[in-house]
């Protein structure tokens, strides 16, 4: 039996937006897209032809994402328009915002340019999770287009497949109990460097190899995501040591970051909606300054405390709670609108220094690594207040890392990668042509 | 098979335009209309569909107000007298809002022809009030000193490199000699002798903030720019 979710989109024609995504409508703009790019590289030249087809036959299979953005009495919601998204050029700045609140407007596109297939989605759809599935399903048909023989699929989602009911679901209000709040926390520190006029949005793309990064992690017995994450925070603690500026900037001496988890690693859930909750770790500099280990340390002990299943679900039943609440949601849009973006603005964008993305190691059944060279993520523009966003995925040998800066300067690019290439880790700069 | 030289895909042959630029694969030329080829132009269509909407909503707003004032005069006076002053009212007004709209990137003609629909509406208006003659002696001079002072300002801020608080003690200079011009225009007009009194008062109190911001600016704070100021 169908459950309600699937029988409501198939005969309404309208979904409602998950927790996550209820965020996105209110605060997004031209600058803070909201928008994360996922990019394929492959050996050869695109083939327009067969890539249309391709995302014609894979947009079929994935009718959730072929929906535009309605607005209702009270909510947002996700109205089904039956269209396929627009095949583009790159932009020269990458995650353009989408012109969502247009009538029958797609929500993702696919983006090509030379050897490159990219997908640009706004978050309201989904998070990285669901739409490296989408990527890897439309990679299958492009290849298998153009004339290539996979004969085993691994787990990507074929079209023609069954829909089912885990993909549509909304997990944040499927594992919703209520538990206590988390912890309150104080504002962080920030990056002190002056904005870049509009549009001025810098990405600097880098490759090291995983086997030197995993080789690094198991000499301090952590994770690749925690020595990430510290070698992160070690850029800003650097930087909030050495800067001589105003004064008043340094009154706030927590640096804090906020690092995505994939909350369909901690339930069980397929949905390829959002689904994703964060952790905060943080260094708290009135304590005094740090040595890189000591970061390392204490990065490592605080994810392992704070993405316990346990812990973060404090995070989800907090937000799930917030809009079950009766006031929330008898209020019309345009003041929940006014509201949201008034908290975000206020308190949400000051609670961390920095945002770093990690989309895991990517695979693909051993006969398509062959045919793809490798995966890139553009995490969405950071605010204005967090000034640098920082993503990164591994795939085959390689791991990609990409910065997007709103700034005029490069100094906590520099100061990471510089670090990685003191520990001895071969760091290559990319071209973005 | 054809690569694009521009977006480096590759094309089936017999395709004469990539569908991705738009251009001719071989030597760039553009041919025919150019579709949606970057997410930057949907953007851009977005914005320009959202003026639209806004210009027929202010259309289908200035003329029912008009129907109704006019209607209802007819019904109550059956002649039309005080409906004529609001229905040319909200005529230029929506004039002013379609030039703003569709004027938006030549400052000058936006100016020039919304100068001309208020002085024409201005003049109707004394035309249609009737007695008094107001137009010749008052509106006109008025409005012309409104838009000699705004294109002093807007001059001003297009010549200025560095835009910060000092244009807005210019501004208040400007507001200043504005404010004396019409007052010598409104003594002339009520009883024909020039004697300076508010229009003076106010000089003199805005003369001290435009000092201020001048201190600020040029003493202790160069580096504030206007839109980072105020966070436009």
């Amino acid at each position: 039996m169908k459950s309600e979710n699937i029988k409501s989109f198939e005969t309404k024609g309208w979904l409602k937006l998950d927790n996550a995504a209820k965020l996105f409508p209110a605060i997004m703009s031209d600058s803070l897209t909201s928008v994360f790019r996922i990019t394929a590289t492959l050996p050869n030249p695109v083939n327009y032809k067969a890539l249309r087809e391709a995302v014609e036959i894979t947009s079929k299979r994935f009718p959730y994402f072929s929906v535009s953005l309605g607005s209702g009495l009270f909510w947002y919601f996700l109205e089904f328009n039956n269209q396929m998204p627009r095949i583009q050029a790159e932009d020269v700045i990458p995650c353009t915002a989408f012109a969502a609140k247009r009538k029958n407007e797609p929500l993702y596109r696919v983006l090509i340019k030379n050897r490159r297939i990219s997908v640009e989605f706004i978050h309201i759809l989904t998070d990285g999770g669901g739409a490296i599935e989408y990527l890897k399903s439309l990679l299958y048909t492009y290849l298998t287009l153009t004339g290539n023989q996979i004969s085993y699929h691994g787990d990507i989602i074929l079209p023609g497949t069954p829909l089912s009911e885990e993909e549509i679901e909304d997990g944040y209000n499927r594992f919703f109990r209520r538990l206590p709040p988390p912890v309150k926390l104080v504002k962080a520190w920030h990056l002190p460097f002056k904005l870049n006029s509009m549009p001025g949005m810098n990405v600097l793309r880098a490759e090291v190899p995983s086997q030197d990064i995993l080789d690094m992690s198991r000499r301090y017995n952590v994770s690749v995501t925690e020595y990430f994450t510290a070698e992160y925070m070690f850029a800003l603690h650097e930087i909030f040591v050495s800067w001589r500026g105003n004064s008043r900037k340094k009154i706030r001496k927590v640096l804090r970051i906020e690092v995505p988890v994939n909350m369909r690693k901690k339930y069980p859930s397929r949905t390829m909606r959002n689904f994703s909750l964060f952790v905060l770790p943080e260094i708290d500099l009135r304590l005094g300054t740090y040595t890189f280990e000591e970061i390392l340390q204490s990065v490592h002990h605080q994810l392992q405390i704070s993405a316990d299943v346990k812990q973060i679900s404090r995070f989800l039943s907090s937000n799930v709670s917030h809009e079950k609440q009766f006031i929330v949601r008898i209020l019309p849009l345009f003041i929940k609108k006014m509201a949201i973006a008034a908290i975000y603005r206020g308190l949400a964008s000051k609670r961390w220094t920095g945002i770093m993305t990690n989309l895991g190691v990517v695979t693909l059944p051993a006969e398509m690594e062959e045919m793809v060279d490798s995966f890139d993520i553009i995490p969405p523009p950071p605010n204005s207040k967090v000034k640098l966003s920082c993503g990164f995925v591994s795939y085959k040998d390689k791991m990609r890392v990409t910065f997007c800066n709103i700034t005029g300067s490069n100094e906590v690019e520099r100061r990471v990668l510089t670090h990685l290439t003191q520990a001895g880790i071969h760091v290559k700069v990319l071209n973005n042509d | 098979m054809i690569i694009c030289n521009n977006c480096g895909v590759e094309l089936d042959d017999g395709i004469l335009t990539c569908p991705l630029c738009g251009k001719s694969p071989e030597n760039g030329s553009i041919s025919g209309e150019i579709p949606l080829t970057s997410p930057s132009q949907v953007i851009h269509l977005h914005k320009k569909e959202t003026r639209k909407h806004l210009w027929e909503l202010s259309g289908i707003l200035t003329f029912s107000g008009i129907a109704v004032c006019t209607i209802v005069e007819l019904i109550i006076n059956r002649k039309l007298q005080w409906s004529l002053v609001s229905d040319v009212s909200l005529l230029s007004i929506w004039l002013v809002i379609t030039l703003v709209m569709y004027f938006r990137k030549r400052i000058i003609s936006a100016t020039a022809g919304i100068m001309v629909t208020v002085l024409a509406a201005l003049f109707v208006i004394d035309q249609v009030a009737g007695g008094r003659n107001w137009f010749v002696q008052v509106a006109l001079p008025v409005t012309t000193a409104v838009f000699v002072a705004s294109g002093i300002i807007m001059a001003l801020y297009k010549a200025s490199y560095f835009r910060g608080l000092n244009l807005i003690a210019a501004a208040f200079f400007v507001l200043a000699g504005f404010c004396i011009i019409t007052e010598m225009i409104l003594d002339n007009f009520s009883d024909g002798t020039v004697n300076l009194r508010w229009s003076l008062i106010t000089g003199v109190s805005i003369l001290p903030i435009a000092l201020l911001l001048l201190f600020y600016h040029y003493r202790l704070k160069k580096g504030n720019r206007l839109d980072s100021f105020f966070h436009i």
